[in-house]
């Protein structure tokens, strides 16, 4: 078994939206209970809607906000409390790239200064040093001296993508948290940042934590992936296993939206209800008004997460009772 | 709603015992309230006694809440030049006050508020220009610059009015006149950015494109959008009624209740001067009050518990 | 729509191009006076013909025009044109002060409410409600009265003025850089937060910030001059220009440029930097665009 970098162990993470001096706390549960390890060198894809709590899961894994209950270890030890001098040094073994890049960079300083600045914050080399790595790392994502010297809206969208890429794997770090790093792009762009992750992740033992809706793109850059509903999850395993035998039915609705190549055509599930919200969270299994499948129970107890053979772990009390049944179907 | 509105009173009181502990912090900060309030003349037993009266040779958090509870009864201190309580002293002032600022009131929402319309619905219109131009030169004259100049023409030069005093309706116009037409032009520009502001709403947009008549857009949904930032400054101009005309009053040499504040800070009577601070904070956190209810009526939203909030 | 109407609509789209990109007149206008101004104030031992203090009884009251004396001369022979050149220097001074301190101070208040948040966030943006409410007039007369009067007290009470505008902007903009921006990103790479805020936020803020400072500098000069008119705010025997105007009104019948000298001063001067600030506003609200 190899090692894990990062280790989630039942985090909960509840926003308490108080409205005003006097206003009455509002708690939504953004991520409940959730279990998740990634091994080092490999990538774990992280799937879900607007609204799931990928992305809190996400910063929470990476210490920028802290779970309420359980725990998150990295390399085997607990992260230190947000915003400590202890935590800011970590910083540097653990990055994350966002959904929009252009948000992410300041508009004021040039690309070159900022891919240099985490070496100006953790005061590594003489200046000149500085600037010769910065630009180094800016030829390893593909950018120039050219685009070095310019602000970011002179950019396009994937040059910004990779200035963020540069800034963030310049102090070789060893995890990288990836929030939708594509989905701003064009689909032409958005090939060439994946291709470009993957092989800088090759080329730097990089592990990764990918958060993502896309599942074509998932399935390109991950081994491992764990698809979320409504802050749990509810089904986690190998990658081209789980898209092509999915057990829980809101994956089996998630795959079934994705067109396949090669003519085999999948009736596509179409799921009714209410879309998710989590100031509104269901009793029972967060699903099952949507559920195709749904029983009594459903609406009244949380479904456990039980481990089936191949080491798929999923969360459905359909499952539960008939996993040969639903893996039969597919 | 109710919710929301409990939670405004629960603010506009918390605001009123603000205004009383920074009227205490500022007393105590000032020196020993002993000298302030008795005078540097005063004799040392009067001063001791004055000190036992008021309890201040108990701990400052009891002198806090002794304070607090003088204010709550109502007994603010007794007037340094006059010898009456404070109180009544600026109680007798108000209706003066109210002579100068509620006429001033209705001409600037008279004026105010249509010109402000007239100018967003006219854009770059001739009028639209003359309120803008009005607008800023109204922001930079200063109210006893205004009052000055028009005692000079229209008092001294011309002689049709009085320069200042009270006594006849004469003595009436130029206050309300120099109050008026700068609130006036405030108000036009707000009205008219507030106007504009909405008009570039995409709900504007789709209830033209439907081909809804221009008057009615203005009047079913401009008009009444619009209204919502106007009330609040609308609000500050009522809260100000009491005291809003301290410059103007100078000007004039009205007997009102800004003259006697300013009288009263030249000569440090501090029991006046805190007690028409204690008053303009009531009425303005009062106005505020309303305007808050307004508001609840004015847009649904707002009373809504998700989104009750800051505005 | 017809042709003509349609020629009509494009000239008419050109015509706002060219206006919103040439400098208006009236704001043209404006600036230059600034510059005037604040050369006469920086200027004003070398420019002022007479000290703003030095007597001429021989000559009291003396109307415009008179020689040596171009603005004429105060109830005590003092030369107007010297002490109105006097007078824009300390409102100037003071006006420019206390819009420091208010723009720093309230800066400094938006950025620990975003960065605190919770009970510190809301204490400070009661704060900032209570001081937009109450009418800033009374409230410093109130300290006026209770504190006496000396320069310092008075440009600190000033730097009062505004600050819950500047706060506003300041945590507004740096919550949403930290939430999904730049700063959360810088954040995340170990800076420390006088870095975010100082090194990332302060400059993309600033130009906001700066257009903020204009339109309340002109309220600034409005409020001291209003207090110094009340005779409560610069005392003599310096001299600012409200407090000229406050003095030169016991003289209105007999003298009256010691007092329209100075009052034409306030106004153009608040005039020129009030279209100047809205002429930035303008500049920055398209520039978001």
């Amino acid at each position: 078994m190899t090692e894990n970098i990062v280790e989630l162990q039942a985090i909960s993470k509840s926003y308490a939206t108080r409205r005003g001096l006097f206003g009455r706390r509002v708690p939504v549960r953004a991520v409940d209970e959730v279990s998740l390890s990634l091994a080092k060198g490999q990538t774990l894809a992280l799937v879900g809607e607007s609204g799931s709590g990928k992305s809190t899961t996400g910063r929470v894994a990476l210490g920028l906000e802290r779970a309420d209950t359980g725990c998150v270890l990295f390399r085997g030890t607990e992260l230190p409390a947000a915003d400590t001098r202890a935590w800011r040094r970590m910083r540097a073994q653990m990055q994350m790239i966002y959904q929009d890049p252009l948000a992410a960079l300041d508009r004021r300083l040039t690309v070159l200064d900022q891919v240099r600045e985490p070496l100006d914050i953790h005061e590594i080399g003489s200046a000149s040093e500085r600037n010769d790595k910065a630009l180094a790392m800016l030829g390893a994502v593909g950018l120039n001296a050219s685009h070095a010297g310019s602000l970011p809206s002179e950019l396009s969208g994937g040059q910004r993508q990779r200035a963020v890429l540069a800034r963030a794997l310049i102090m070789r770090p060893e995890l990288l948290i990836c929030d939708e790093p594509v989905s701003a792009l064009d689909v032409s762009i958005q090939a060439q940042v994946v291709n470009l992750l993957m092989d800088l992740q090759k080329e730097m033992h990089l592990s990764i934590l990918f958060i993502s809706h896309d599942l074509k793109v998932v399935r390109q850059i991950s081994q491992r992936m764990a698809v979320m509903y409504l802050g749990r999850i509810v089904e986690c395993g190998d990658t081209k296993d789980l898209l092509a035998n999915p057990a829980h039915p809101y994956t089996k609705a998630l795959v079934s939206a994705v067109p396949v190549a090669g003519g085999r055509t999948r009736e596509r599930i179409i799921l009714t209800g209410e879309p998710p919200n989590p100031a509104a969270r269901p009793t029972g299994c967060a699903f099952h008004p949507r559920c195709p499948v749904a029983r009594p129970q459903c609406a009244s107890v949380s479904p456990a997460v039980t481990t089936l053979s191949n080491g798929r772990s999923v969360a459905c009390h359909a499952v539960e009772i008939a996993p040969t049944f639903m893996g039969a179907e597919a | 709603m109710f919710r929301y509105f409990i939670i405004r009173i629960l603010r506009a009181l918390l605001t009123v015992a603000l205004v009383v502990t920074f009227a205490f912090i500022v007393l105590r900060l000032s020196g020993d309230p002993a000298y302030s309030i008795m005078g540097d003349n005063a004799s040392p037993e009067a001063l001791a006694a004055f000190r036992k009266e008021w309890g201040l040779d108990q701990p400052l958090w009891n002198q806090y809440l002794h304070y607090f509870a003088a204010i709550v009864h109502g007994e603010l201190g007794q007037s340094m030049r006059g010898g009456g309580p404070a109180l009544d002293l600026v109680l007798s002032r108000i209706p003066a006050t109210l002579m100068l600022t509620l006429p001033a009131l209705l001409m600037k929402l008279a004026i105010g508020i249509p010109a402000g319309i007239y100018a967003a619905l006219h854009r770059d219109s001739l009028i639209d220009r003359a309120v803008m131009v009005t607008a800023v030169a109204g922001y930079s004259v200063p109210s006893f610059v205004l009052g000055l100049a028009l005692v000079q023409l229209l008092a001294i030069w011309l002689a049709w009015l009085p320069t200042g005093g009270a006594g006849s309706p004469l003595h009436l116009i130029l206050p309300i006149v120099t109050l008026g037409v700068g609130g006036a032009a405030v108000l036009a520009r707000f009205v008219r950015s507030a106007m504009l502001e909405v008009l570039g709403q995409p709900y504007i947009r789709t209830a033209n494109a439907k081909g809804i008549p221009w008057t009615a857009v203005v009047r079913d949904h401009a008009l009444p959008n619009a209204a919502i930032p106007t009330v609040t400054i609308v609000g500050f101009m009522v809260g100000n009624l009491i005291a809003g005309s301290v410059v103007v009053e100078s000007v004039f040499s009205w007997p009102g209740v800004g003259n006697l504040l300013v009288v009263s800070v030249a000569a440090r009577d501090l029991s006046v001067v805190q007690c028409i601070l204690l008053l303009v904070a009531a009425a303005m956190v009062l106005s505020n009050l309303v305007v808050d209810f307004l508001y609840g009526f004015l847009d649904p939203r707002l009373s809504n518990d998700n989104t009750a909030g800051r505005h | 729509m017809t042709m003509a109407e349609k020629i009509d609509d494009t000239s008419t789209a050109k015509r706002k191009q060219v206006r919103s990109s040439r400098v208006p007149l009236s704001v043209a206008a404006g600036i230059l006076w600034i510059v005037v101004i604040v050369f006469l104030a920086l200027l004003a031992d070398q420019i002022a013909p007479y000290q703003y203090t030095a007597l001429d009884l021989p000559r009291r009251l003396a109307a415009p025009f008179t020689p040596g004396h171009l603005l004429g001369t105060d109830e005590l022979g003092r030369d107007v044109l010297s002490r109105l050149i006097y007078s824009v220097r300390i409102s100037l001074v003071v006006a420019l002060c206390a819009t420091m301190i208010s723009a720093c101070f309230g800066t400094a208040m938006g950025f620990a409410a975003a960065h605190f948040r919770g009970r510190i966030e809301q204490l400070i943006l009661m704060l900032a409600d209570f001081q937009a409410a109450m009418p800033f007039l009374i409230l410093s007369l109130s300290v006026l009265a209770f504190f006496g009067n000396a320069l310092p007290l008075f440009i600190a009470l000033m730097g009062l003025y505004g600050w819950e505008r500047y706060t506003r902007i300041a945590r507004s903009l740096a919550i949403t850089a930290s939430a999904q921006g730049y700063a959360g990103a810088v954040r995340q790479l170990g800076a420390s937060p006088s870095r975010v805020y100082l090194r990332h936020i302060l400059p993309n803020i600033s130009s906001t910030l700066i257009v903020s400072m204009t339109l309340t500098f002109p309220e600034i000069i409005l409020m001291e001059s209003s207090l110094s008119f009340l005779g409560l705010g610069v005392q003599p025997p310096m001299t600012s220009l409200g407090n000229m105007v406050g003095y030169g009104r016991e003289y209105m019948t007999s003298a009256p440029w010691i007092m329209f000298a100075p009052a034409l001063l306030i106004v153009i001067t608040t005039l020129s930097i009030s279209l100047l600030g809205d002429r930035l506003r303008d500049r920055l609200d398209k520039g978001l665009q």
